[in-house]
């Protein structure tokens, strides 16, 4: 096994059950080229260590000022509210002062690790894959913005008789994505707007080169597997002829092995306070339950069962 | 889903419920599920109506007519006295059918009821103390008349304060060992609360032969008795006779039921009714007596075999129905290819004997005293599925049909069990994920593939192990094979590292010693001097349970007989021998105990060891002057211990101290042997014990304040195991030592939130987890499908959810019913959602 290239990984989520076939684990990647508005992993966009504030948990500087003897940058202070506030231009995500917190109110996010070391706990629930076919999937942040590290990772997961998917913005070289794509089993695709002024305003970045990933993986890798799915943000993309632009795209590109919307949620927002960051779309209501049924019969328009009942099965649970 | 908790989201998972929690927040009455089971099996439906708000009787008549009898006998051999006593019950106690029943035959008044089985006088069982007597106020869940308590006053407890098992238990006990037990709650001996551990009868025995032919063995076998052998004549002689007591008085009891129905039929102006009754009448003069012919015959020959176990004593859990869908398969079977028989009607035949459970309860605690098996539980574990004693896989239509009635049928009865093997098939596996999904926690699984090969370890025939049944809330049975399981004690494992970390002392017992003393923790050095003094208090403990559980086995015999019990075992008949009386040739003696907060223990020694010993972020002394303060004033070293690596979460030098200490017991006791030459398993099954046991324990280096629960059963602590359930099931798997055989039941409640099973792709990840759980030779595990805030809104609203069923510890009981205590725990349990 080869355990050069080292990873940034943020999270090892064991059972999942949403995100491949079977009992999954799922490995967060850090770094994401994409600053989508509602991201819902914030803590996976920068290629950094982060540390994470979770103020609830602080017991108070009375009790302990352990993370402020230890801080030797000087990011941490004691601010007008009398909480630890972190100074995240001078924080170099050392993780001292995350050692030293007796109660987790800080914590780092990110971690360097090896192939290996990722296999190992991937590997420790393979007798569950094993009975529900489910395996490996990677996601982020953006995996393949890691690419010499996911290369190395599905390979071995490969060798080792692991099933594999990754779920991807699209948004990478094409060189990454087409080394990729015989090495995972399945791939999701996230497609969110077709228009690209639209696309660069809700993401940051144009669409342009993930539309033409989309392409040429349909064309070069047309027996893959690809699955494409559509957050669907309401005042960004929620309407009808959204969805079908993008049905369209998808149909003209070759089709894909499913199309799913999923519906958009707040629940990352937590997160961003935690990072010192602020999060945008917090008024941000979710779409009704109509609403998106509307939309999904606009999504699985004239598509055959297989995926009609996957949809109608999933949605209502997401 | 863990969005508080800062990790990233994969999928959101809006809000789903079980059907069974839909039927509760929609307020639909107590009834069948199904609407049109609910026309087919409207006699059911009758009969569940208004179930709930029946009170529970008290059944002091069988106390009386027993002490009334036993007061004829004192002197005889026990178990012609216990024979004596129990035709005495089944001769002279009340008796009645209800309307639109069909199945006819209770050990009580009409209506929900308890026996006080008075034998068991004691702080184990049911009112210690006649001044404790008080009549029931309106509205309380047991109803306790003037004359009851007049009746138990007068005649019954008297007698029985004289000469009780549990004070005759108590007074022998070496000095040492008395004094340990008289610590409430540090070892809890269970046995003078139950006549026996958990059971099922050979009920296949009677539905084939009758009682008739058990009667006739018994008659020429005192026949031909040969009064010159003086010593097989006296010993044999008196079991043999109350065998014939006893089976006269069964067969007398049936009669009695036919005699009524015919009363009753010609009174009785509905003519569909009448034909009915004397239908039951004519059933009633067939059975127990002959071999059953039809289902309807077998069902009934069941159920009063059953009933009159209930009248003859109390064992724990209450009497088994053992593999009921093999024996009663091959008369469904013919009734139906005869075309005698519907679906339905075997339903409402099989939901009869459900409702027959019901009625009954078991009533523990004494008022004031914290309960132990909280909900007024009792387990008639029903056994589905599994393998033949073949080896071939055992399900049948009947199989199916069970699991039917559990997805439509509202009370907690029957406590179904579905055996489980690698060979089960996936079309059963499909009907038990999807009656799991139901949300009433039914039914507990339990792997073969772990169970029949220890059974075979422990000298079971391949044969005896693959036919073994569950009874109990998580026990096995072979049932023609085994002797006596007299009750277990409950080891509190807590209890023995607060010993440990206080030199043998309890902050709740003084000054005294309690255990031994094992040196200043404060003067460790190493987390391998900890170890040594934690061992050391656990063989002190197990050495006194041991010594205890010696005693209680063989005093039992001068206590208790059961004689009815003992005919249908192939080994009592053979020798002729009641089944409490010393060791029975052939009979495999596999007694238990229990060990209890293994979670809680594992996680305040991993703590000890990372903080103190490992990254020396506290001192021992730091750490024990905040559990001596109980964390007050300590908040960072509690936030510290809350943080530290924690059983339940896959991490391997955690689990393997959960490891350590089933390597201390199992081998402590494989180097013992039991009063009758067998063996005590290491058993992890805490029932609700774990609340009254955490009750007497300090704070724990877990970071668990002083008197709360202790973790439950094999279980994580509440809330510890956040990495989801595979890693639960990794981690229990990875503390278990297979080298030994001297290992029984370990008991894993597993919260898994509805939204995660939506669908049949939810179904399917389901029966896969189950496969994986049976591969891994998991013992035992059930779901509890259930989301956090409906048991929120049953505590605040507890008037509109009576009937939501939750799943405790090896059963399942109405929310409601359970202590606030209980109820807090259950939700602090780990909801499995993502």
């Amino acid at each position: 096994m080869n355990d050069a290239p080292k990873g940034l990984v943020f999270n090892i989520q064991k059972f999942s059950l949403h995100d491949g076939p079977g009992i999954r684990t799922i490995v967060f990647l850090k770094g994401c080229p994409l600053a989508c508005m509602w991201c819902s992993n914030p803590e996976g966009r920068s290629r950094e260590v982060e540390l994470i504030q979770s103020c609830d948990r602080c017991i108070g500087t009375d009790e302990c000022d352990r993370c402020l003897s230890v801080c030797l940058d000087e990011s941490l202070r004691i601010g007008e509210d009398g909480n630890v506030s972190v100074d995240r231009s001078r924080c170099d995500g050392c993780g001292d002062c995350a050692y030293v917190c007796p109660s987790r109110a800080l914590e780092v996010s990110g971690e360097w690790v090896s192939v290996g070391e990722v296999l190992r706990a991937v590997e420790e629930d393979e007798a569950f894959y094993a009975r529900s076919g489910g395996g490996l999937t990677l996601s982020g942040g953006e995996p393949l913005a890691q690419g010499a590290f996911v290369l190395a990772l599905l390979g071995a997961a490969r060798q080792r008789g692991i099933n594999t998917a990754i779920e991807t913005s699209g948004l990478c070289n094409w060189k990454t994505l087409s080394a990729v794509a015989p090495l995972a089993d399945r791939i999701y695709f996230d497609i969110k707007c077709v228009d690209r002024d639209k696309h660069e305003r809700g993401t940051g970045v144009s669409n342009e080169k993930i539309l033409g990933n989309f392409r040429k993986l349909r064309a070069e890798f047309p027996e893959r597997e690809v699955f494409v799915r559509t957050p669907v943000i309401p005042g960004f993309n929620d309407s009808k002829e959204h969805v079908a632009a993008i049905v369209a795209f998808i149909e003209a590109a070759g089709g894909a092995s499913s199309y799913e919307l999923l519906a958009y949620h707040g629940f990352g927002e937590p997160k961003y306070r935690k990072l010192g960051r602020h999060y945008p779309l917090s008024h941000v209501a979710p779409l009704s339950p109509q609403h998106m049924q509307e939309l999904q019969s606009v999504a699985s328009m004239g598509r055959s069962d297989p995926l009609t009942s996957l949809l109608d099965c999933d949605t209502s649970s997401r | 889903m863990l969005d508080a908790s800062g990790l990233p989201l994969a999928h959101p998972v809006a809000k789903v419920r079980t059907p069974h929690e839909r039927r509760i927040e929609e307020g639909l009455p107590i009834g069948l599920a199904v609407d049109a089971s609910r026309s087919k099996r409207a006699r059911i439906q009758r009969l569940l109506e208004g179930f709930r708000d029946e009170p529970i009787r008290l059944n002091v008549e069988r106390a009386r007519l027993l002490t009334e009898s036993m007061k004829r006998s004192e002197g005889q051999p026990m178990v012609l006295r216990w024979g004596k006593a129990l035709a005495h019950i089944l001769r002279e106690h009340p008796i009645h059918i209800e309307d639109d029943e069909l199945l006819v035959g209770s050990a009580g008044p009409p209506g929900r009821y308890a026996v006080v089985y008075s034998e068991l006088v004691g702080p184990g069982r049911f009112y210690t103390h006649p001044h404790e007597l008080v009549p029931s106020k309106p509205g309380d869940a047991i109803v306790i008349s003037e004359d009851d308590i007049a009746t138990l006053k007068g005649e019954v407890l008297p007698y029985w304060e004289r000469s009780s098992y549990h004070k005759a238990t108590m007074s022998a006990l070496p000095e040492e060992t008395r004094r340990l037990m008289e610590r409430i709650f540090v070892v809890t001996p269970t046995a003078s609360g139950r006549s026996m551990l958990a059971w099922a009868h050979d009920y296949g025995k009677v539905l084939e032969c009758g009682l008739g032919a058990i009667r006739r063995e018994a008659s020429e076998r005192l026949e031909s008795l040969d009064p010159l052998d003086t010593a097989a004549y006296v010993a044999e002689r008196p079991f043999l006779q109350a065998v014939l007591l006893v089976c006269d008085a069964m067969i007398a009891f049936a009669r009695r039921y036919a005699a009524l129905a015919r009363e009753m039929a010609a009174g009785e102006r509905d003519e569909e009714r009448r034909l009915e009754l004397m239908k039951i009448a004519e059933i009633c003069e067939r059975v127990p007596e002959h071999p059953a012919r039809t289902f309807h015959e077998a069902v009934q020959s069941q159920w009063f075999v059953q009933t009159v176990s209930r009248l003859e004593q109390a064992i724990g859990g209450v009497v088994g129905n053992g593999r009921i869908d093999q024996y009663l398969y091959p008369y469904y079977r013919k009734d139906v290819d005869e075309g005698r028989l519907s679906e339905d009607e075997a339903l409402m035949l099989l939901e009869s004997i459900w409702i027959g459970m019901a009625r009954s309860t078991d009533v523990y605690a004494k008022p004031g005293m914290p309960s132990l098996t909280d909900g007024f539980a009792h387990w008639e574990a029903t056994t589905i599925g599994g393998l033949t004693p073949e080896g071939q896989d055992a399900t049948n239509e009947l199989s199916y049909l069970i699991l039917k009635s559990k997805r439509e049928f509202p009370l907690n009865y029957p406590d179904l069990a579905a055996r489980i093997h690698a060979r089960t098939p996936n079309a059963f596996l499909h009907a038990i994920a999807e009656t799991i999904k139901e949300g009433s926690g039914f039914p507990k699984l339990f792997c073969d593939d772990e169970i029949i090969p220890l059974l075979v370890a422990k000298g079971g025939t391949i044969e005896e192990a693959n036919d073994y049944c569950v009874t109990g809330c998580s026990e096995t049975k072979m049932l023609n094979r085994e002797g006596i399981a007299t009750g277990c004690a409950w080891i509190n494992l807590g209890a023995i590292l607060e010993m440990t970390l206080r030199e043998g002392r309890m902050s709740c017992y003084g000054n005294g010693l309690v255990g031994v003393p094992t040196g200043d923790p404060r003067t460790f050095r190493s987390y391998d001097q900890l170890w040594e003094a934690f061992t050391r208090q656990i063989e002190n403990v197990v050495q006194h349970t041991f010594i205890q559980q010696h005693v209680a086995d063989t005093l039992k015999s001068q206590h208790i007989a059961s004689p009815m019990f003992s005919m249908l075992h192939d080994l009592c008949m053979k020798s002729a021998k009641d089944i409490h009386s010393g060791p029975i040739e052939g009979a495999l003696y596999l007694g238990f105990f229990d060990v209890m907060g293994f979670g809680t223990v594992i996680d305040s020694l991993a703590a000890i060891r990372t903080l103190v010993f490992e990254e020396g972020k506290l001192t021992m002394d730091e750490l024990l002057d905040a559990l001596e303060d109980d964390f007050v004033g300590h908040e960072a070293t509690r936030q510290m211990c809350l943080n530290a690596p924690k059983y339940g979460n896959n991490d391997r030098t955690v689990d393997q101290i959960g490891h350590d200490i089933e390597a201390c017991f199992a081998g402590l006791a494989h180097r013992h042997t039991s009063a009758f030459g067998g063996e005590l398993d290491l058993r992890y099954v805490s029932v609700t014990s774990h609340i009254p046991l955490g009750a007497v324990v300090g704070a724990t280096p877990d970071g668990r304040k002083a008197r709360e629960p202790l973790s439950e059963s094999i279980s994580p602590s509440q809330g510890r195991d956040v990495k989801g359930p595979t890693a639960t099931l990794m981690s229990i798997s990875s503390t278990k030592c297979a080298q030994y055989k001297e290992r029984a039941a370990r008991l894993l409640n597993m919260k898994l939130s509805p939204a995660s099973l939506v669908g049949e792709e939810g179904t399917r990840k389901l029966m896969s987890l189950i496969r994986t759980a049976s591969d891994m030779k998991m013992w035992h595990i059930q779901f509890n499908i259930i989301n956090r805030d409906t048991l929120l809104a049953a505590q605040k609203e507890p008037e509109k959810y009576r009937n939501l069923l939750v799943r405790v510890a090896g059963y399942s009981a109405y929310f409601v019913d359970l202590t606030p205590a209980l109820q807090n725990e259950i939700i602090r349990r780990t909801e499995h959602e993502f």
